[in-house]
């Protein structure tokens, strides 16, 4: 197993027990009690819109509009990272009614947020860093199930290659760090677009290559019928005679055993009576 | 088997058919078994020339004997060994013959299949025979309803027209091929056959002679709806504007490869000739043909 699938395997697990506590505190902010709930979730969703601004910023061709995104993008991660000490305090706090474990994953929690906004591509930093902080988180438990694991194994593939087609994005970036710019992240969505667009030709050569193939077949069953119906009608008319022929020796043997047997029977009889007139005559 | 078993086989099979005083009829029915035994020897022996020989007399006797099947087998036996022995005329005679004998017994797939492989065989000594060859084969299957089977015949007779370079006659076989397919409702043969009609006009550099074979074709319901269709007007249209780029993309594109070879090998070798002269629709046919890529 790579380093890579390590690292995705690890955010994914991390993330699953996220979404533990995430529902968790959902609850809890039905109840509207408490604060670092609510402050979690306000969070959640600035984190969620960067996210996806960032994003349009990367498909964006005009590079003016793109370099207004991602400074709002920045904006808004500045905004967040403010808050996350607020967190941190509330986190740290006890609150009635919550177990000591999750008041730890609380605490985990808030770094886990603090790292999500890290990564989050604005476009200024080089975002392998993000990767690099996500793996010094070390206190993972192991207290899922087997079952939970064979659930999360799937989540993963989908995650996982949303995760391999950032840090292929990132790769790019990296490789292209020289061009500096703004749109460097629009060229390697760009390139990374370019290059979904090849494999998809290379999907429709190929489909085109099996529509063909599929005609030809069809046109060639079409006509092997009359020749499968011309075999069936002339392989039966074989097989009929072949009864009549059978039925007939079957016949034919019958008399000529049975007469035969007759010839053996007297032949037999001569035999016998043969000797017993020797046997007769050598007494006598 | 040595080459005096055969040999006496063929003088007593000979002697047989041989009619004289003490013999007021021939024996063929003997005659042909000895004739065959010999035959056979003969081709053991690789002795070509008299194998030839006694099937043919084998075949002569099984006529005697009137069983043309036998005697059709015999004739094919014996066009095999003329093949060897690279005799073309007497190999067109001897298939034509079996395949006469095979129309006797009223079977016409083994009939037009010995002119196949005669064409075949005479495929690259004598074409202008091998494709008349391939004529009479597709028309006996024709006559008895069976075109499914003319398909491969009828694109072998444009592989070799194509060779030939004749190609208006291998762009009508081509829309014969596409009639057959017709009647089978073979619709992708058919749409096939006519893409390759009209990329074998082009190629001869008869534009006009394509546009009007496109029309012709798009009259027809099944090639409408078609890939090939489209493939075609692109082709058409990137001839009008004479861009050449296009025609060499459109030839690299799927539905061409998935042609005859020998039509994907002349659609790679579009444009002929000089097509910026095309940009004006008045005809000017004669224009280019010097300037042909006939490699």
């Amino acid at each position: 197993m790579s380093v890579i699938d390590i690292l995705f395997r690890v955010d994914d697990i991390c993330k699953k027990y996220d979404k533990y506590d995430i529902e968790k505190q959902r609850d809890l902010n039905a109840t509207g009690d408490d604060a670092f709930a609510q402050l979690y979730a306000a969070l959640e969703t600035e984190i969620e819109k960067a996210l996806l601004k960032s994003e349009a910023a990367s498909i964006e061709t005009n590079r003016a509009a793109a370099v207004a995104m991602n400074a709002e993008v920045r904006r808004i991660k500045a905004r967040v990272k403010q808050e996350v000490p607020k967190l941190q305090k509330l986190a740290a706090k006890k609150v009635k009614g919550l177990s000591k474990e999750d008041q730890e994953t609380r605490y985990e929690l808030v770094l886990v947020l603090s790292d999500r906004i890290e990564a989050i591509p604005d476009a200024s930093t080089t975002a392998k860093g993000g990767w690099v902080t996500s793996t010094s988180r070390k206190n993972i438990k192991f207290d899922s199930s087997d079952g939970d694991y064979s659930s999360d194994f799937f989540q993963e593939s989908e995650e996982s290659s949303q995760f391999r087609q950032e840090y292929e994005m990132r790769k790019m970036k990296q490789a292209c760090k020289d061009l500096k710019a703004p749109y460097v992240s629009a060229l390697s969505f760009n390139s990374m677009k370019f290059a979904q667009d090849q494999g998809l030709d290379v999907i429709s050569e190929g489909l085109d290559t099996l529509k063909s193939l599929a005609q030809d077949m069809n046109e060639e069953l079409d006509r092997q019928v009359p020749l499968m119906d011309e075999i069936d009608s002339k392989v039966d008319k074989a097989t009929s005679d072949l009864k009549n022929n059978n039925v007939r020796l079957k016949e034919t043997l019958y008399k000529i055993r049975s007469s035969r047997n007759f010839c053996i029977d007297i032949i037999l009889m001569c035999v016998i009576l043969g000797i017993a007139s020797y046997l007769y005559s050598v007494l006598q | 088997m040595a080459g005096s078993d055969p040999q006496k086989l063929m003088t007593k099979a000979d002697k047989l058919t041989q009619l004289s005083l003490t013999r007021w009829s021939a024996d063929w029915k003997n005659a042909s078994v000895l004739y065959e035994q010999a035959a056979n020897g003969f081709r053991v022996a690789k002795n070509y020339d008299k194998a030839k020989l006694a099937f043919e007399k084998a075949s002569k006797g099984q006529e005697m004997l009137s069983s043309p099947w036998d005697a059709a087998k015999h004739m094919e036996a014996a066009a095999a060994l003329a093949k060897e022995l690279g005799n073309w005329s007497e190999v067109a005679d001897f298939y034509r013959k079996a395949s006469e004998l095979y129309n006797e017994c009223g079977r016409s797939q083994p009939a037009s299949d010995a002119l196949a492989k005669a064409a075949r065989a005479l495929e690259d000594a004598v074409p202008e025979d091998a494709v008349q060859l391939y004529i009479d084969a597709c028309e006996i299957l024709e006559e008895d309803g069976k075109e499914q089977m003319a398909f491969d015949l009828y694109r072998a007779a444009t592989n070799v027209y194509i060779k030939l370079e004749k190609y208006t006659d291998a762009a009508a076989f081509l829309l014969r091929l596409g009639l057959a397919a017709d009647k089978c409702n073979a619709t992708n043969s058919q749409c096939k056959a006519y893409l390759g009609a009209i990329i074998v006009y082009l190629y001869a550099h008869d534009i006009k002679q394509a546009e009007k074979c496109y029309n012709d074709c798009s009259q027809i319901d099944a090639f409408l709806r078609s890939d090939q269709n489209r493939c075609a007007s692109k082709l058409l249209s990137a001839y009008m504007e004479g861009d050449i780029e296009e025609i060499k993309r459109l030839s690299q594109s799927s539905t061409i490869s998935n042609l005859d070879h020998m039509i994907i090998r002349i659609a790679r070798k579009l444009p002929t000739g000089d097509i910026s002269g095309l940009k004006m629709d008045a005809g000017k046919e004669d224009e280019p043909l010097d300037e042909n890529d006939l490699t």
